[in-house]
């Protein structure tokens, strides 16, 4: 069966205003519908500008970026409501209880009455967050916050959802419950195409990878090919200290 | 549509409703103002428009003059005239120490013979005028024609309670000067034409056909004496209005800060339509900040013994003057925040800025006091604008035609304001 591109991508630059090096240097890809695609990367790498470039918070400076066929520059709107985005930061009201900013950013993306008060619990009680419904957000710790600012995202059901290091900072059971619900938002249809530094999580996550390096992708494939094709690698982070080299980033 | 704008409202009414000291900034710290500032500036009014600035008078004439100008100064509320200090009749020299002590604002000491110096003074022109030239000459080698009165100033008074009193005392002589001349020339003509001296005693009453009466230039019934409650309660209503810039732009600075802008920007809703929920619950608030203050103008500040406000003939009009200020106000806490790099910096820009808006604009000290350069830089401030727009309605009794212009001044502000801020949120986008 032939695979579905839903993402594709055609020599991406982003230079950055008073940078004199590209932060994204003619990058091109192609994300396939249902894959997790994680884009990987040491710090500075370009993932973050890259993740919001396909996500329209900003124009690249030049290059192409094709979502599920329609050109983003010019269908900016339409693909907006195909897509969720998990940012690096907690992007919720601290004052807010997790329902309240779960009706907030639902509401945004269209969802109304009874079927937004629905998918709010299904998803609170999904991801074990029932008794924390109507309390603030302020008061919830740190994995708390990233499973309610997950929700916030996937509400709306999109068809693609980046996630840019959704598991940062969270304990083990935290990262597992997360893990486990984009399997199975994955398994439903959703494509994932998501950044982090966890390359184990990654290994047994990602369908499809990509390894990128000052605004370079330096490889690309599934985990098993990425492993095979690099010499001198067992796993993921064998493959990713070759590939990007040992050398401290800023 | 209507149902993102709703969910926008109510998450700005909830973040605001929780944020305590964001609400004291907003409600309590303006009435606090408000009632301090005017009951510091109602006892000055008072000192002037009730008791008068404190004279002390030493009468030396004891004739025509000095006994019109005491006569005179008693009667007037522009001053509270005594002749004694401590129960002792005052000379010159106690005078001058009482003022230097502070006693008194001002000393007025008229000399010895004063009156007697303007008889002699007018009797030489009558004289001169009907051609007696042999008893001018005589007169003239004589007597003195002039003499000195002397003022005692208090270095605190203010130079227009001096020239006040300047005018007054001009005034007296002028007046004492003419009976005395109309009293001459009647004694001379009466010599010259045998028979005309019976005419009636108060003819020089009867010639005082010019009287003064100051009336308001205003179109409300009753008379408003200009005091402290119709100044402020407009003036800092307007200031307290503008300052909802400061937990505005911060409020804008926080979603850019703990990164709710990221997922905002990312989801299918406009830009305008997220501000316009900002928009609506702060235009509200600045609407709320109004009723509350004029209502402490209204119901608390009389409960301190001060004046109650008038507002005027149209409550229309006044709602149209609140609204567009409302719509100012949050257009340029709008863009504050939309230009601001970080809260701190949001902040100190807000309040500094309406601090400086609110001098230039005429909230603190009166527009016409300030030198032509200021008036002119007055005359393009929003807050200006909305203060003319009041005074129109509470001092004068204008009604909605009188406040068109002001009204439509401050929505254009507000659509500048949002075009600026929606120039620069695209060109930070673009990075």
């Amino acid at each position: 069966m032939s695979r579905v591109p839903i993402v594709e991508i055609k020599n991406l630059i982003k230079i950055f205003k008073d940078c004199d090096e590209p932060a994204v240097n003619d990058i091109s890809f192609t994300i396939y519908k249902n894959d997790v695609f994680g884009l990987l990367g040491p710090n500075g790498a370009g993932k973050t500008t890259t993740i919001s470039m396909l996500c329209g918070l900003f124009a690249p400076s030049n290059g192409k970026i094709i979502i599920d066929g329609l050109d983003l520059s010019e269908n900016i709107t339409t693909i907006k409501q195909i897509i969720g985005v998990v940012p690096q930061d907690i992007a919720l009201y601290p004052t807010l209880t997790a329902k309240e900013n779960l009706e907030f950013y639902g509401s945004m993306y269209g969802l109304s009455g009874n079927d937004l008060k629905e998918k709010i619990s299904m998803w609170l009680e999904k991801l074990g967050l029932t008794k924390a419904t109507d309390k603030r957000i302020e008061t919830f710790s740190g994995g708390m916050k990233r499973r309610v600012n997950l929700i916030a995202s996937i509400l709306h059901q999109p068809k693609i959802l980046f996630l840019d290091e959704p598991t940062v900072g969270v304990d083990v059971q935290s990262r597992n419950v997360i893990i486990e619900h984009l399997k199975e938002l994955n398994a439903q249809g959703t494509t994932i195409i998501y950044t982090s530094h966890h390359l184990e999580e990654a290994e047994h996550f990602c369908t499809d990878i990509a390894i990128i390096d000052y605004g370079k992708i330096l490889s690309q494939g599934s985990p098993k090919d990425l492993i095979a094709n690099t010499p001198n690698s067992s796993n993921l982070e064998d493959v990713f200290l070759n590939l990007t080299k040992r050398k401290l980033r800023d | 549509m209507k149902n993102k704008l709703w969910a926008s409202i109510k998450k700005e009414t909830l973040i605001l409703v929780r944020d305590k000291i964001g609400l004291s900034i907003l409600f309590i710290m303006p009435m606090i103002l408000i009632i301090v500032m005017t009951l510091i500036q109602e006892s000055a009014f008072k000192t002037i428009n009730e008791k008068g600035i404190p004279i002390i008078f030493v009468d030396n004439d004891k004739d025509t003059l000095g006994l019109t100008i005491y006569k005179g100064l008693k009667t007037s509320s522009l001053c509270y005239i005594q002749d004694s200090i401590d129960g002792i009749p005052a000379t010159a020299e106690s005078a001058k120490a009482a003022v230097s002590k502070g006693k008194f604002l001002i000393g007025i000491v008229i000399p010895k013979g004063a009156t007697e110096a303007i008889r002699h003074n007018v009797s030489n022109m009558v004289n001169e005028t009907l051609n007696i030239d042999s008893l001018v000459t005589e007169q003239k080698e004589t007597k003195p024609d002039s003499v000195d009165i002397v003022f005692y100033i208090d270095p605190i008074t203010k130079k227009s309670f001096i020239t006040s009193m300047t005018s007054y005392m001009h005034e007296f002589i002028s007046s004492v000067k003419t009976q005395i001349m109309f009293q001459t020339f009647s004694e001379q003509i009466a010599d010259i034409i045998p028979g005309s001296g019976t005419q009636p005693k108060n003819t020089y009453q009867k010639s005082q056909i010019i009287n003064y009466k100051e009336v308001f230039a205003s179109n409300l019934t009753g008379e408003i004496a200009p005091n402290a409650v119709q100044h402020n309660v407009p003036a800092w209503t307007i200031f307290a209005m503008f300052f909802i810039v400061i937990p505005l732009a911060g409020s804008i600075m926080k979603e850019k800060k703990d990164g709710s802008v990221f997922r905002l920007y990312t989801i299918p809703t406009s830009y305008l339509l997220l501000i316009n929920g900002k928009i609506i619950v702060y235009v509200i608030v600045c609407l709320l900040q109004f009723i509350l203050m004029l209502s402490v103008g209204l119901f608390i500040l009389p409960q301190l013994g001060l004046p109650v406000l008038q507002l005027g003939n149209s409550i229309l009009a006044i709602f149209i003057v609140a609204i567009s200020a409302s719509f100012a106000a949050t257009g340029y806490g709008v863009m504050v925040g939309t230009i601001a790099s970080s809260e701190q910096q949001g902040a100190i820009m807000g309040s500094l800025s309406i601090l400086l808006l609110s001098a230039l604009g005429g909230i603190w000290v009166p527009t016409y006091v300030m030198p032509e350069i200021m008036r002119n830089i007055s005359s393009i401030i929003p807050l200006n604008w909305a203060l003319d727009g009041f005074y129109k309605l509470f001092f004068r009794g204008g009604g909605v035609s009188d406040i068109l212009i002001q009204s439509i001044k401050l929505i254009l502000f507000f659509i500048l304001t949002m075009s600026i801020s929606s120039f620069v949120n695209r060109l930070k986008r673009k990075i």
